[in-house]
């Protein structure tokens, strides 16, 4: 049975392979041919013959299908083992700023930040932190839904989850993980004390404010107008020397946390209006555009 | 992967180790085959040797970085698969298992000494004792020593029970002693 090539190799030829495949070999000459096809590459490729081409092409098909079904990343698997369901897993690793990119976007405009706090060391030192803080979660809550940004916009408006739902889901991720990222930006300043937590409340009820607006008119322009409204009410408020601006007083605190209590009421009151703007008229056009 | 010469096992392992589809498609190629073929000889249902060829790929998808590089990668995959098979003929249901297959277990790198002689299996002497052996005692040599399963799985396996896999074992190594010595 089988051959020895001109090296004095032994292997199995195609009529050996063929009666093995067909139980006509004895017991030694099964076990022969079994341990040289796991280490022997030319007779493996013997083998092809003795399987139906089609059985291998049908198995390959489902297999490279299965196969490109992308990996859980890190957030994933970590947010599954929290014991966040699966479904409601994957909307939340598609949001677009839980991307690596974004993420370190924002963790180098903080770094900038501090930076301008140990550079300046003076009065001043934490407003830039102040001021661009509460700004980081809109920018990312505003990339992280609508059309021609979100990889599975289309998929959310079909999905049975409501896309009022969706936007929060991914608007309380983006605050997350923008909230802890703004925290250890603000115990790298200089001067650590409750002053470096100012951005907090304001970054709530500008984040609040802005969801309640998308509820009237289209989420990106709401998230623009906020962040616009918050820029002029810094520039306006700042008040030197040495600067300071009441937006961080305890007045302008209690403020804000009291806007986000309006605007989550706000909210919840109009989120039937949100999920009635968005109906199929609008997709696809946002669909085709995609497909391109 | 150098284009002038086909990529080794391993090399192509590693680059399905990073998610690399079209490698792991040049995988398939390479051990689907005698995979079915090799399985045919264990089980007489196509469809089970179908539904164990494809959890077996999914294993090596998943697994591919795990592969220590010990012993060849055939015997690695047919380590699984082998594996695979003993759970299909458990009854439990494939999905879930293969679940908790993923989480836990490592499929060691089988690469016996029994079966480096094997594969040059040309003494006379070697070969009539083997096939002087009963079926049954074949049988559960085959499962233990060729494909590497532990008792328990031989047993499930062959749907024996598992101290008849040992003795069996016993006496199929006391009968090629004696017929040897």
């Amino acid at each position: 049975m089988g051959g020895v090539d001109a090296a004095g190799a032994w292997h199995a030829d195609g009529e050996v392979l063929g009666a093995y495949s067909d139980g006509r070999l004895d017991a030694a000459g099964r076990w022969s041919v079994e341990a040289h096809l796991t280490s022997c590459a030319a007779c493996r490729l013997q083998a092809r013959a003795l399987v139906d081409p089609a059985r291998l092409r049908r198995l390959r098909a489902a297999l490279i299908e299965a196969v490109d079904v992308p990996r859980a990343g890190v957030v994933e698997r970590l947010l599954v083992r929290l014991g966040v369901a699966d479904h409601t897993v994957r909307v939340l690793a598609a949001t677009p700023a839980l991307r690596g990119s974004w993420l370190l976007a924002v963790a180098t405009t903080l770094a900038f930040a501090v930076l301008a706090a140990w550079v300046s060391r003076g009065a001043d030192a934490t407003m830039w932190l102040l001021c661009v803080a509460p700004l980081l979660p809109l920018a990312g809550i505003a990339v992280a839904y609508g059309p021609g940004i979100d990889p599975t916009y289309e998929i959310g408006l079909a999905a049975p989850l409501g896309s009022f739902r969706l936007l929060l889901l991914r608007a309380a991720t983006v605050l997350g993980t923008s909230t802890l990222l703004a925290a250890a930006a603000s115990l790298m300043l200089p001067r650590l004390g409750w002053g470096a937590a100012g951005w907090l409340l304001p970054s709530l009820g500008l984040t609040a404010c802005s969801l309640a607006l998308a509820t009237t008119i289209e989420p990106l322009r709401a998230f623009g107008i906020t962040a616009g409204a918050w820029v002029v009410a810094v520039a306006v408020t700042v008040a030197p020397p040495p600067p300071s601006s009441v937006l961080f007083s305890a007045a302008g605190q209690v403020a804000f946390a009291t806007l986000a209590l309006l605007a989550a009421v706000v909210m919840m009151v109009r989120r039937g209006r949100f999920e009635a703007d968005r109906g199929f008229d609008t997709t696809p056009r946002f669909a085709a555009r995609r497909l391109r | 992967m150098r284009p002038d010469r086909a990529p080794s096992d391993a090399e192509l392992l590693a680059a399905v180790a990073e998610g690399d589809s079209d490698a792991f498609g040049a995988l398939y190629d390479q051990h689907a085959p005698w995979l079915l073929v090799r399985l045919r000889r264990r089980t007489a249902d196509s469809d089970a040797a179908d539904q164990v060829a494809q959890e077996t790929f999914l294993v090596v998808w998943r697994d591919a970085g795990r592969f220590r590089g010990q012993g060849a990668v055939g015997a690695w995959i047919w380590g699984i698969a082998i594996r695979r098979l003993v759970d299909l003929q458990r009854g439990r249901v494939a999905q879930e298992r293969l679940a908790g297959l993923l989480g836990r277990r490592r499929v060691s790198d089988v690469a016996s000494a029994e079966e480096q002689a094997l594969v040059r299996l040309e003494h006379r002497e070697v070969i009539r004792a083997l096939n002087r052996l009963s079926p049954e005692l074949q049988a559960v040599l085959q499962a233990t020593v060729l494909d590497g399963l532990s008792t328990r799985e031989a047993a499930v396996l062959l749907g024996i029970p598992p101290g008849t896999v040992k003795t069996r074992a016993m006496r199929a190594r006391a009968q090629l002693r004696q017929d040897l010595a």
